[in-house]
């Protein structure tokens, strides 16, 4: 009886296995075919379009940043604002089916800084008004356009940005200052929305800036990490990123006031992708008026649109700026 | 206005005054409040800037990093005393910055608020598919907030505020059952246990001068340090609470120090035009004239009932408000009463209209809605959804608050609305009265400690009680059955201030018939709070 069970039982067993054997790869097959399925019928979520990451106030130019710290316990406000058309185009790679997924998008971002003697500390808070665009299919996936108005979204908030910067080398209006910068990227707002990735991010840059007579330069080469790496999206973000940009102004004398006009010029590419698809690059022309001695203001317009398509870069964005530059005094 | 204003005329003339108050903000009877800051001036001041900066800038850091792992919540600012510490004193104090004459300033305030609601009798819950009932277990509830003021100059006579925040929070009973007697007045319609971060105000205000007596505004959350007329014009436009500006807490003390209870936020029958969260878009005009003051707002009302899309047809759906405020002084002491008014015209549903279409057409009944409802599965039941259309909601209250002694005060507040119409923002309750008593510590050498109690009582006018009666609910309220009574809670707290810039409070509430309902209660519900503001 025992053995006669126990074989009964081995026989069982064997057979277990044997189902076993041929049951796992068809339910992990089957799961996996259903994963997949199930993956095909999710809908995408979306991720932050917005790639003009405004410099911190007192910074100088749009997106580049003039180093300019010095002096005792001193600060900045800023506010900037713009309007970018067509930030995130679906084209696949057939040429067809072309629609914009996000085709208007209006912003103010709002920052305050606080410097120390060559040190910056400083806190932005981007606030989209508009974000809207167009739904459509690509492939598998139906993409819904974010539908962001003031009436539906009346008090959102993106990706707050909270920063670090210091200037190394060099002291203010020299011939060439270098510094370092890191910013955290902290998720608010709905990534179905397109302004958040919904995961903190992280950017960390070497810069450099100058004053040579009468012209001025910065640039900046870093690091975006960017843990996002999953959207559907053709040219959606593909994980960390490689961040460039540079600008260049002649500065014309008025008395105590100046104005600094100049290109910059701004882009990113994926780090582990070729240049091509996941590169966007985008230029502004901008004009400054500074009359940081007396008004400790500085109001900024720039106009411009992507030269190197790829989310983000927009076929023309106009922005404008506004700067209150703190009292300086002796460190 | 808020806070400054205050500070320069009567009542928070000098350091013995209660405190300074703000305005809060309110959500389904959530709110958030402002505070104000101590006139009190005085003050050691900080020596070592470089101190300061990493302290304010790390403060900055640990609110924004912890608040969207952590459960917070949003509120309005605390008061500034003048030896609280705050990044704006401390820059004054190295002589960077002139707080008597501010270009720019910045503020922030942390505040974590729990609750634990014992259970309580009841005779039924939810009966009938309803879905609105307090629910009669022990729970816990709480509240988190984190918020950053910015103010700056723009010209001559113009200011502008930013204020964003960020909230989390766990209501009781996913924020039904309870009229006006929210356990907590931070608490926001549509919130959750993961922090939401969103502007709760940006606002551009231009202060037209007409002479008279010079007054000192105090450097505060929402309020740059300056002077201005004693008589003159004063406009604001953009998102703001109304509270900011119409019917400020009593004494100007910073709800975030005072009363848990989100019935003495303003009237609980205030039905003021707001989204979910508490806050419009729109303008106020004031007129200031020594001791008068006349103001007139007209705001956006949600698009659906207690959401948060706005309607921004501002000529054709609206709330508009209306108050007179007098300030003046009975026996040497600091009072001032105010008569409000509030109109709105809103795409809302009457009560009578709605128990009309179920007995006219059963299958007009809460089950079978088709537009916007609040989900009740109640198919004998009358519900709003079938007769919302524009219609007008009206009330009109009183408001006195008395100093009786240096830094103890009592008020008084009621209000009577018409009763017709649902809830379109603020709480279900239709007439509210309450009473209360502040005080701080200076009585037994804490000035900076802060004690309370009040009641506070509401009700529901009979249309409202038969649309209840017959299942139906509201925003907030509706337990399949009713019959009816007085909401009301006793509210007593204690705060303590440790490091100047840190309270701790201790509060326990006692609400009978909640959601105007006899056959249900009493709750006790104890609280505690953490606030810390910079």
């Amino acid at each position: 009886m025992l053995s006669t069970e126990s074989g009964s039982v081995d026989s069982v067993l064997v057979t277990t296995k044997r189902r076993r054997f041929f049951t796992v790869p068809f339910v992990l097959l089957v799961s996996m075919a259903w994963s997949a399925r199930t993956q095909a019928q999710q809908p995408p979520h979306g991720f932050a379009v917005e790639r003009f990451y405004p410099s911190p106030p007192g910074g100088g130019w749009f997106v580049m940043d003039d180093l300019d710290m010095q002096g005792g316990l001193g600060g900045a406000v800023a506010v900037a604002s713009g309007y970018a058309h067509n930030p995130l185009v679906v084209t696949p790679s057939d040429g067809t089916q072309r629609f914009s997924l996000v085709s208007d998008e209006v912003f103010v971002d709002f920052g305050l800084a606080v410097t120390y003697h060559r040190y910056r500390v400083s806190l932005n808070f981007p606030m989209p008004l508009l974000v809207i665009g167009t739904s459509g299919m690509f492939g598998p996936y139906q993409l819904t356009a974010p539908a962001v108005t003031v009436p539906t979204h009346p008090d959102v908030i993106s990706d707050a940005r909270l920063g670090f910067d210091v200037r190394l080398l060099g002291e203010p209006a020299s011939a060439f200052r270098l510094g370092v910068g890191a910013q955290l990227l902290i998720p608010f707002g709905d990534r179905d929305d397109y302004v958040t990735d919904g995961r903190y991010r992280g950017m960390f840059r070497g810069l450099v800036a100058g004053d040579i007579g009468r012209f001025s330069y910065a640039g900046q080469l870093g690091v975006h990490v960017r843990p996002v790496d999953d959207g559907p999206v053709p040219g959606g973000p593909q994980g960390n990123e490689l961040l460039f940009g540079g600008s260049a102004g002649r500065r014309i004398s008025m008395g105590s006031r100046t104005l600094v006009i100049g290109p910059e010029f701004f882009g990113e590419t994926a780090m582990r992708s070729t240049v091509g698809e996941a590169t966007g690059f985008e230029g502004l022309l901008t004009v400054r008026f500074e009359d940081i001695g007396e008004q400790h203001l500085r109001v900024k317009l720039g106009a411009g649109g992507g030269f190197v398509p790829h989310f983000g870069a927009p076929d023309f964005r106009i922005v404008v700026g506004l700067e209150l530059v703190g009292r300086r005094s002796e460190p | 206005m808020s806070y400054g204003s205050h500070c320069g005329r009567g009542v928070t003339v000098d350091a013995q005054i209660i405190g300074h108050v703000q305005p809060p903000t309110i959500a389904r009877g959530h709110s958030s409040l402002m505070t104000t800051s101590d006139c009190a001036r005085g003050a050691r001041r900080t020596r070592h800037i470089g101190r300061v900066l990493p302290v304010g800038a790390g403060t900055l850091a640990a609110i924004l990093i912890a608040s969207a792992p952590l459960r917070a919540q949003t509120a309005a600012p605390g008061s500034r005393a003048g030896e609280q510490p705050s990044l704006m004193k401390a820059l004054a104090d190295q002589d960077l910055h002139d707080i008597e004459d501010e270009r720019w300033n910045a503020y922030t305030q942390f505040t974590y608020i729990s609750n634990w609601k014992g259970a309580f009798p009841a005779a039924y819950t939810n009966a009938n598919g309803s879905i609105n009932s307090l629910i009669p277990d022990s729970e816990r509830s709480f509240t988190g907030t984190a918020t950053l003021y910015f103010g700056i100059r723009l010209w001559k006579g113009g200011e502008a505020y930013l204020v964003p925040e960020v909230i989390a929070e766990r209501p009781l009973s996913q924020l039904r059952g309870l009229g006006g007697s929210i356990q907590n007045f931070e608490l926001q319609k549509g919130g959750t246990a993961t922090p939401q971060a969103y502007r709760s105000r940006a606002i551009v205000k231009q202060t037209f001068g007409l002479g008279g007596k010079r007054e000192k505004e105090e450097s505060a959350p929402m309020q740059l340090g300056t002077h201005y007329d004693g008589r003159r014009i004063v406009v604001v436009a953009g998102n703001f609470s109304i509270l900011d500006f119409f019917d400020k807490n009593a004494f100007d003390i910073d709800p975030r120090q005072g009363f848990f209870s989100l019935a003495f936020l303003t009237h609980a029958a205030y039905d003021f035009a707001s989204d979910a969260r508490g806050y419009s878009w729109g303008g106020v005009a004031e007129v200031y004239w020594d001791d008068w003051a006349v103001r007139f707002g007209r705001i956006t009302p949600p698009k659906d009932p207690n959401q948060l899309p706005v309607d921004f047809r501002l000529f054709r759906y609206y709330g508009d408000q209306v108050e007179v405020e007098h300030k003046h002084q009975l026996f040497n002491q600091d009072g001032s009463v105010r008569v409000l008014a509030f109109r709105n015209h809103e795409d809302i549903g009457r009560f009578s209209d709605a128990v009309g279409a179920l007995q006219a057409d059963p299958q007009q009944n809460a089950a079978n809605c088709n537009t916007f409802n609040y989900g009740s599965n109640n198919a004998s039941a009358p519900d709003l959804c079938w007769v919302r259309e524009p219609n007008v909601k009206v009330g009109v209250g009183v408001f006195a608050e008395q100093y009786v002694a240096p830094d103890v005060g009592v008020f008084i507040r009621g209000m009577v609305a018409d009763g017709h119409t649902e809830v379109d923002a603020y709480t279900s309750t239709d007439r509210s009265v309450s009473i209360g008593a502040l005080a701080k510590g200076s009585l037994w050498s804490r000035p900076r400690d802060v004690a309370g109690v009040g009641f506070t009582g509401g009700w529901i006018s009979p249309a409202h009680v038969e649309y209840l009666r017959l299942g139906g609910i509201d925003g907030f309220i509706g337990d399949g059955n009713i019959h009816p009574g007085a909401e009301s809670t006793v509210d007593v707290f204690y705060s303590v201030n440790v490091g100047k810039s840190f309270w701790f409070s201790a509060d326990y509430q006692h609400v009978t018939n909640p959601g105007f309902n006899t056959d249900r209660g009493p709750v006790n519900i104890v609280g505690a709070r953490v606030h810390v503001e910079y």
